[in-house]
């Protein structure tokens, strides 16, 4: 083939290339009201809604939806809804490429920080949730607002505050000297080391969200990822090298298991797991209890350094203004979303309800009734397009001051040199 | 001299066939079945033509178009030139991310090469229990990636057999998965050990063809194994060897699962290569404009290596 030839093969490709590219962004951007209203009376149309394994059950939780879909069709006879179970794995490439070729979902579950990222493909549901909007939790409120517009209607809720094991404590002469603050932890990890076992976890790993790991600790020594305005980064602030530097002294004083600040080895393979260890905040008690014995899970408010903070999720309905039944869709949101289904949905995932007036969902068990307790020191984290992109430029710098290549004040501050330009 | 007369068969005393060659036929039919037998030909190529178009040159193609446009998931694209190729030469992840890249290739290829010619030596002649062999050195090739790599975390954690190892021989017993140097020869092990088996089967073949005479006459006239190797084995075996390096090359370029599975690309970037940085700005970002940048540059940086490869070993065939 002569050069000419591939000259010209090279540009009559790259001319085809750029219209399929082009085609296929056009389905991308959304069109349509963004505040959509409901429509007088029943809703028609179909309705498909994509969630995730969040009841672990596959069986009970098709049943689940399948009941819900009955009793919404008393309603609304017209409405053909199907609920699609996705696995958590690549839930965002699927999702993403899915709204890209305009093949996505019509009401699809999201987490906080999921919410600002598809924030453009959302239709805000206010005018639909009007009737329980006033019933949520402020925290949970919160975690699904974007400018003021709720872009999802939240059905569920979790915390992660302090876990703490009963045997270790035991084991090593301290039984029930549970920490409250910094300084209690870190005055109890001597004994704790010399007994052999870790007095805390820390998720190091680039891959691990930083919600669990680093952000309570920021937030607890009174700092924030951004700056008010959301323009900027305030991780690098005095809170945020103290919180870091509080990290760094478990590591460098070897009181957390090494491997864990580089790798995500399997759970069942980590002092955590093997109940060596004092007191997580990064695992809930449903993750430790089949280790430790449930007799042994103590649930306590977070650690409070300047304040009391712990990271708590928020399952929501969102619903993508590319839904084809935009009515359908928002009213079948509202329905699934309600106080008596999200107490419902919530019992059989073991979580809780977003719901001021839903709360004492577990009253014969004192662990998951204390960890209800906790809900009110929950944050789902700060709100911001860009909360992913600064996770992955801060999360290596982190990694890099916990491994000792930098000073907490240098990693902080090449993050914020990394991360600023992303905001501007 | 004296012409043999050819017997009834056609065939001539001396054996020689002296029976008159067949007439090709005529030019214009030659061609036309020539044309037939082409068009068949292009009809069986057709379909897995149509799917390499579709499915890899497309999307290709669609990729080098993206790299110029700001393309956001759920944003839209706007045509933004050459601005993504220029964020790259000023970003210092990228320039990061491309010597995590060639450094692990730079320690994987030459080592697999050398294992993968090594193992196909030790097994090309037939023995008790050579093909057990080939079939177990093979076995790493067709094992899950990501179990490998999940097994190999365990290996090399503080508590892993490796780490017992290095302790017994009086090295540290930190894991080299946390360590900023040492990580890219852990995982450098364990590419390899997942890809030699391939390069020794592609080697095996290659000797097998091998004609036995040169060797045997080398090792009448005194050569020992290592120079029947490097001057009568080796030289046949540069064109198989620059296959392997680019086939090598190109797959270390582009090693996913492991950095995904064992460090996620730390610590502290350590192990951070460009396919993981194309991964991260397409999927966890929804960049797509800078991630097919990222992977024009790729592209780009495959090319000119396999080149200069090309260069180097197979510049004789």
């Amino acid at each position: 083939m002569t050069l000419r030839t591939t000259k010209r093969l090279w540009t009559a490709a790259l001319a085809v290339g750029t219209l399929g590219a082009l085609s296929a962004c056009a389905g991308g951007a959304g069109a349509g009201s963004s505040t959509p209203t409901p429509e007088d009376g029943a809703a028609s149309g179909s309705v498909t809604m994509w969630t995730y394994p969040v009841i672990a059950d596959e069986a009970a939780h098709k049943a689940f939806w399948d009941e819900q879909i009955a009793a919404f069709q008393e309603e609304n006879p017209d409405v053909d809804v199907k609920v699609e179970i996705y696995p958590w794995a690549g839930r965002d490439e699927t999702l993403a490429t899915a709204i890209a070729g305009n093949k996505g979902p019509d009401v699809v579950y999201l987490i906080p920080d999921q919410i600002p990222k598809y924030g453009k493909s959302l239709a805000a549901v206010d005018n639909y949730v009007t009737d329980q909007v006033g019933d949520l939790r402020e925290n949970a409120s919160k975690a699904v607002t974007v400018d003021g517009a709720m872009l999802g209607s939240p059905l569920i809720m979790n915390s992660k505050p302090l876990v703490c094991n009963a045997a270790a404590f035991e084991a090593v002469g301290e039984a029930g000297n549970y920490p409250e603050t910094w300084d209690d932890l870190m005055a109890l990890a001597p004994t704790f080391q010399a007994a052999g076992y870790d007095v805390t976890n820390y998720w190091g790993s680039v891959d691990a969200t930083l919600n669990e790991s680093f952000y309570p600790l920021l937030w607890q020594a009174g700092g924030s990822v951004f700056s008010e305005d959301g323009s900027s980064v305030a991780f690098d602030s005095p809170e945020g090298i103290e919180a870091l530097q509080f990290a760094v002294d478990l590591a460098e004083g070897g009181y957390i298991e090494k491997d864990l600040l580089t790798t995500i080895p399997a759970f069942e393979q980590t002092n955590t797991a093997k109940g060596k260890i004092a007191c997580t905040w990064q695992q809930g008690p449903a993750d430790v209890a089949g280790f430790w014995g449930e007799e042994n899970v103590v649930v306590l408010p977070p650690l409070k350094e300047a304040e009391a903070v712990a990271f708590g999720t928020v399952g929501s309905l969102s619903v993508l203004k590319t839904a084809e039944n935009l009515d359908a869709a928002g009213k079948w949101a509202a329905f699934a979303t309600s106080p008596a289904v999200s107490t419902e949905y919530a019992k059989a995932a073991g979580w809780f309800s977003p719901y001021e007036s839903e709360s004492g969902l577990y009253a014969d068990d004192p662990v998951l009734s204390a960890l209800e307790d906790t809900l009110q020191y929950t944050t789902a984290g700060e709100v911001n397009e860009k909360s992913r992109e600064v996770m992955g430029v801060l999360a290596p710098e982190i990694q890099a001051a916990l491994i000792g290549e930098k000073t907490p004040e240098q990693a902080l501050k090449d993050a914020a040199a990394a991360a600023d330009p992303l905001l501007g | 001299m004296t012409a043999t007369a050819p017997t009834s068969d056609g065939l001539t005393a001396d054996g020689a066939d002296r029976r008159p060659a067949p007439k090709p036929p005529r030019g214009g039919t030659r061609r036309v079945l020539e044309r037939r037998e082409a068009r068949i030909g292009l009809l069986f190529a057709l379909p897995a033509f149509l799917l390499f178009l579709l499915f890899r040159f497309g999307p290709a193609i669609a990729g080098v178009a993206l790299s110029f446009f700001d393309y956001t998931i759920g944003v839209g694209a706007e045509w933004t030139g050459v601005e993504n190729f220029r964020r790259m030469v000023d970003d210092p992840i990228f320039w990061s991310a491309l010597r995590v890249t060639v450094v692990l290739s730079l320690l994987i290829v030459p080592v697999s090469l050398a294992i993968s010619t090594f193992m196909a030596l030790m097994v090309r002649r037939s023995f008790r229990g050579s093909g057990f062999y080939r079939s177990v050195f093979f076995l790493p090739v067709v094992t899950s990636l990501v179990l490998a790599a999940t097994v190999f975390t365990w290996v090399f954690s503080t508590n892993g057999p490796w780490s017992k190892l290095m302790g017994a021989l009086g090295f540290s017993t930190e894991s080299w998965l946390g360590d900023t140097l040492l990580v890219l020869p852990a995982l450098a092990m364990v590419a390899i050990w997942s890809r030699f088996g391939y390069g020794m089967l592609i080697l095996l073949a290659r000797m097998q063809d091998l004609p036995r005479e040169l060797e045997e006459a080398a090792a009448i006239d005194g050569a020992g194994p290592w120079k029947r190797f490097w001057f009568i084995i080796a030289p046949q075996l540069k064109p198989t060897l620059f296959f392997l390096a680019v086939i090598e090359t190109t797959a270390s370029f582009q090693i996913f699962d492991l950095v995904y599975v064992m460090t996620a690309g730390g610590p502290a970037r350590a192990s951070y290569n460009l396919v993981f940085y194309i991964y991260d700005q397409g999927f966890k970002y929804f960049d797509l404009g800078y991630a097919s940048a990222l992977g024009v540059a790729l592209f780009v940086v495959t090319l000119v290596v396999a080149l200069i490869q090309r260069y180097a070993i197979g510049r004789d065939k």
